[in-house]
């Protein structure tokens, strides 16, 4: 488990009676990119917060860098070495950005009072404005200089383009992997830009309803995934084995495979049926099939839409 | 160099990349001695993850078709020296065979699939 930068196992949140984060597993490589995706209100900033100890888990364990965020002396190490940019960028709205360095380089060891100057001039960062009278972009870009300056291994970035004009995006895209990724440093975000996560990572996780669809390797979907559609009866209606997921309009079964696509369809002509088409498979269409499988059943189908819906609980 | 990825085109990244040296290399863009970008900063040119510029490097260098300095850089290699004919072609067989068979499942005729080959070749120019 510690071999990772960051690990999960089982890990849940609830709150109340409403079940957040259910029996989480995530392993984040060293050096990884790895995006972290899910709708409004799936359990991806519960579990940042989780990894951060801003929140105590109710169940499992976490690991960060080899360190419990849950323990208290552990958490003091782990937050030197690890930079959180949150959505809601909390910092004192009254100083300015030059103010804000002074402020944090004191309580990072690690703090590269180099790369400061650097990344104002390479962003063209204003440091002589207060916080809290930045455009959104420029906020970003401060708290991204403030992290970065920190020399963490980890930085976890809570939708870090939200809100950015494609310039800002494509200009913090190339800082992060110059100033972080280059140096075997690993991130962990969660977007919804999913054409932004599939230029920039390398591992992707899903979640849906506190719960993890699937960790992949990006350049393994590419090679292995793909999207086979048939038409037939009675053909397999849930995902199971290799099938990733499986859905059907009334007319066409479509099934998302993670490898084996050429033999499936072979399995399916065997039981009768037309394929239509085996084609790879983008992030955005993978995440869509993953996420809405329920809604793209029609009300004829009912039976199947529980077999959808029970094989993944 | 000008290299252009598609991340939804069902390729992994690091075989484009790999692809588009070699087609760079065939068709005379890039000649023996010129210098690559480094993995960093490719990697930061094209917002990609610098492990899977390192991959394609890794494996273009294994082919011979560049070469690496320890410390000082990455070139283009003269050439692919120390393969036997018969290696070659059994490198190239696959390919061949790929296109063998897409061009029946499409209904080309031999000729036309010998053609479409040809044409290829045309466009890289003269023998190397």
């Amino acid at each position: 488990m510690s071999d990772f930068a960051i690990a999960t196992e089982n890990l849940g949140k609830t709150f109340g009676a409403q079940k957040a984060v259910v029996d989480l597993n995530l392993c984040v490589r060293p050096g990884a990119v790895y995006g972290f995706l899910g709708r409004n209100g799936a359990g991806k900033t519960t579990t940042m917060r989780m990894l951060l100890g801003l929140q105590r888990a109710t169940s499992g364990k976490a690991q960060v860098l080899g360190l419990n965020p849950s323990v208290e002396t552990d958490l003091m190490r782990l937050l030197e070495r690890v930079a959180f940019l949150p959505q809601r960028k909390q910092l004192y709205a009254w100083a300015t950005g030059a103010e804000l360095v002074r402020m944090n380089q004191g309580f990072f060891p690690r703090w590269s009072s180099e790369m400061v100057p650097r990344l104002v001039q390479k962003l063209d960062i204003p440091m002589r404005t207060k916080f809290g009278k930045l455009s959104l972009g420029n906020q970003t870009k401060v708290a991204l200089l403030l992290a970065l300056a920190q020399g963490a291994e980890i930085l976890m970035l809570d939708e870090p383009t939200a809100g950015l004009d494609p310039v800002a995006v494509d200009e913090l895209q190339k800082t992060l992997i110059e100033d972080h990724v280059s140096q075997g440093r690993t991130i962990f975000l969660s977007s919804h830009q999913l054409s932004e996560v599939e230029q920039i990572c390398d591992w992707v996780g899903i979640i849906e309803a506190g719960r993890l669809l699937l960790e992949a390797r990006l350049e393994d979907v590419r090679q292995e995934y793909r999207l086979v559609i048939a038409s037939g009866e009675k053909l397999p209606a849930s995902a199971s084995g290799d099938v990733v997921s499986a859905t059907n309009d009334g007319r066409f079964f479509r099934y998302v495979m993670a490898r084996e696509a050429e033999r499936f369809a072979v399995e399916l002509r065997g039981q009768g049926a037309t394929i239509m088409e085996i084609s790879p498979i983008g992030l955005r269409e993978l995440f869509l099939h993953l996420v809405r499988k329920e809604e793209t059943c029609t009300p004829g189908n009912a039976g199947e839409k529980l077999a959808h819906a029970s094989s993944y609980s | 160099m000008l290299l252009h990825l598609n991340p939804s085109s069902g390729v992994p990244v690091y075989l484009q990349l790999e692809a588009q040296v070699k087609q760079a290399v065939a068709a005379g863009a890039l000649r023996t001695g010129d210098a690559l970008p480094s993995v960093r900063k490719l990697a930061a040119e094209l917002r990609i993850n610098p492990n899977t510029v390192a991959r394609a490097y890794q494996n273009l260098e294994r082919e011979s078709v560049i070469r690496s300095v320890p410390g000082g850089g990455t070139f283009v290699a003269d050439g692919v020296p120390g393969l036997l004919k018969s290696e070659k072609l059994k490198r190239l067989r696959p390919h061949a065979r790929q296109v063998a068979v897409e061009g029946r499942q499409l209904r080309l005729t031999r000729e036309e699939i010998l053609k479409l080959v040809e044409e290829e070749m045309e466009k890289l120019g003269g023998e190397p």
